[in-house]
């Protein structure tokens, strides 16, 4: 683009030197044929002049009216300067300003002439007037003037007609460059607009193209920001119902807390390995054991069924391995201080699923202490 | 013969006193004493005297008290009485004559003092004086402008009432250099 802008600008500025230029030129060729009148005026002013002086002259002969002598004066004093203008005017053209030379002698015989006639009149000298009249009636100098003026005069209209010719071809070539440097120019500013809708095409395209991305943006953001938002409320109703179930849960484990430490009956969890993992506050109080004691220690190391050692001392580890439950079975609970107190015993297998993973034991005592069961 | 002329002095007498006779009324009435017994002439005043002159073409030169009386002439009347008078008052003047095309002649007095040029056609506005270079050249070039013309030759020239005879001096032909001008 900038390229073609300096083209356009590269072509007005040739134009408009080359046009400047043709117009001097056009200026030069026009002065020229100006100067061709001009030389031919002069010439014709020349003969004017000189056929004006002498026909002032020959009226003033006859009856002598001042006011032709001073018409003839001025007559040829008005050829003389024609004379001078038209040499001064052709002194570059050698041609010519001999021309205008050969010319110059008989015009000044016939300013001589009219000279001697107002000498000889002023003087009274008749018969030297009629000798001069007589003798100049059959001068050929009018004629051969005439003939010098006819000549230079065809001699510079074919100089005028090559100069008019040569100043037409100048403003010609004048109108030819201008009107090229316009056509040129045109198409370069054609090409100029062309590209100019071109880009303005493309940038229109690039347009629609990103409109059209960012609509699929948007939408696309919406389409998750819809997401998100369900997502969010699904979360934050997940949230609710679990912290609702947490504190449900919460107070339920209080709850259970509440009932398994107001318990008077002896509670002791254990795991799968008969060993204990809780007991209620009735175990450490009847024990005598700090719970840290108790917890993670054998079962079997506070409480054993009655005749375990001398039966089957595995009988409670392989109740809970089956599953089975137990109930009321006469058993002893030893203390801190290895006193044994007599309580009946049930086991409950705890389950995950079908699995067994633990079990809970209930001690009830048995008041008083039955010596029987020792 | 004697008597004609006798009769012809009586003839140019009784077209002055004509012309005077026309000028009746004007009692201010300009005369070529009165230019030249001017002690404060200048270029300027002199062309202050003919902003209420009028134009008219004449063939020949206007002897200058036939020009002031009738208040009527032409350019070479103005600029050849211009440099009669202005050159007795010590200034350097050039008369030219411009060859313009498809006119006729135009004359003006150049006042080398003033660098300007005493125009007849200008005789009507508050700057009389046209500003110029002194060479021929340049005081034609001015001249056809104000003409919006094209100009073929420009020639230097001298005038003398007595003889009332032009004598052509220098000429300068446009369409040669400037460079070869014979006042260049």
């Amino acid at each position: 683009m900038l390229a073609f802008f300096a083209l356009i600008s590269a072509v007005l500025i040739a134009v408009v030197v080359i046009a400047v230029r043709n117009i001097n030129r056009s200026e030069v060729s026009a002065d020229w044929v100006n100067h061709t009148h001009a030389v031919i005026l002069e010439v014709d002013a020349v003969l004017a002049s000189v056929q004006a002086g002498d026909g002032a002259l020959r009226t003033f002969v006859m009856p002598g009216d001042g006011r032709d002598q001073s018409a003839a004066r001025e007559a040829f004093s008005a050829m003389s300067e024609h004379l001078e203008i038209a040499k001064a005017l052709t002194r570059g053209e050698p041609a010519q300003h001999d021309q205008i030379l050969r010319l110059e002698t008989p015009a000044n015989q016939r300013a001589e002439l009219a000279q001697r006639v107002l000498a000889a009149w002023q003087a009274d000298h008749a018969a030297a007037l009629r000798l001069l009249v007589a003798a100049d009636a059959n001068s050929a100098t009018m004629g051969e003037i005439r003939r010098a003026v006819e000549k230079l005069k065809a001699d510079e209209m074919a100089l005028l007609a090559q100069r008019d010719t040569a100043s037409y071809l100048q403003a010609q070539t004048t109108r030819w460059t201008v009107w090229t440097g316009v056509a040129l120019d045109c198409l370069l500013l054609g090409g100029v607009a062309w590209l100019i809708r071109d880009d303005i095409l493309a940038r229109r395209r690039a347009t629609a193209v990103l409109k059209e991305a960012n609509a699929q943006l948007e939408s696309k953001v919406a389409a998750r920001t819809a997401e998100l938002s369900t997502a969010n409320s699904k979360l934050r109703a997940e949230n609710l119902e679990h912290r609702w179930a947490h504190q449900a849960a919460e107070h339920q484990l209080r709850y259970h807390q509440l009932v398994f430490n107001s318990l008077n009956d002896l509670v002791l969890v254990v795991t799968k390995a008969m060993n204990i993992s809780r007991v209620n506050p009735a175990v450490i109080h009847l024990t005598g054991r700090a719970p840290s004691a108790l917890i993670d220690g054998p079962l079997a190391s506070i409480v054993s069924l009655a005749g375990a050692a001398v039966a089957k001392p595995d009988r409670l580890a392989q109740a809970l391995r089956e599953g089975r439950e137990l109930r009321a079975q006469p058993a002893w609970i030893t203390d801190a201080s290895g006193r044994q107190t007599a309580v009946r015993l049930t086991l409950f297998p705890v389950r995950d699923g079908d699995k067994v993973v633990g079990g809970v034991i209930v001690l009830e005592l048995i008041r008083p202490e039955s010596p029987a069961l020792s | 013969m004697l008597h004609t002329l006798t009769s012809l002095r009586v003839r140019k007498l009784c077209a002055l006193a004509l012309a005077a006779a026309l000028a009746v009324g004007r009692l201010d009435a300009l005369t070529l004493v009165d230019l030249l017994s001017d002690a404060k002439m200048t270029p300027k005043r002199f062309a202050a005297n003919f902003e209420d002159f009028e134009y008219e073409y004449h063939p020949e030169v206007q002897p200058p008290d036939v020009f002031l009386s009738t208040r009527r002439g032409d350019c070479d009347d103005y600029a050849i009485l211009a440099d009669y008078v202005l050159k007795r008052k010590d200034y350097g003047t050039r008369l030219v004559r411009v060859s313009l095309v498809g006119r006729v002649a135009h004359d003006v007095c150049y006042v080398i003092q003033s660098k300007a040029y005493l125009d007849y056609n200008n005789r009507k506005y508050a700057s009389t004086l046209e500003g110029s270079g002194r060479r021929l050249r340049a005081i034609a070039t001015e001249v056809a402008a104000s003409f919006e013309a094209n100009w073929t030759s420009a020639s230097e020239y001298t005038y003398d009432y007595n003889t009332e005879k032009k004598s052509i001096g220098l000429t300068v032909v446009k369409t040669e250099p400037p460079a070869r001008d014979p006042d260049a």
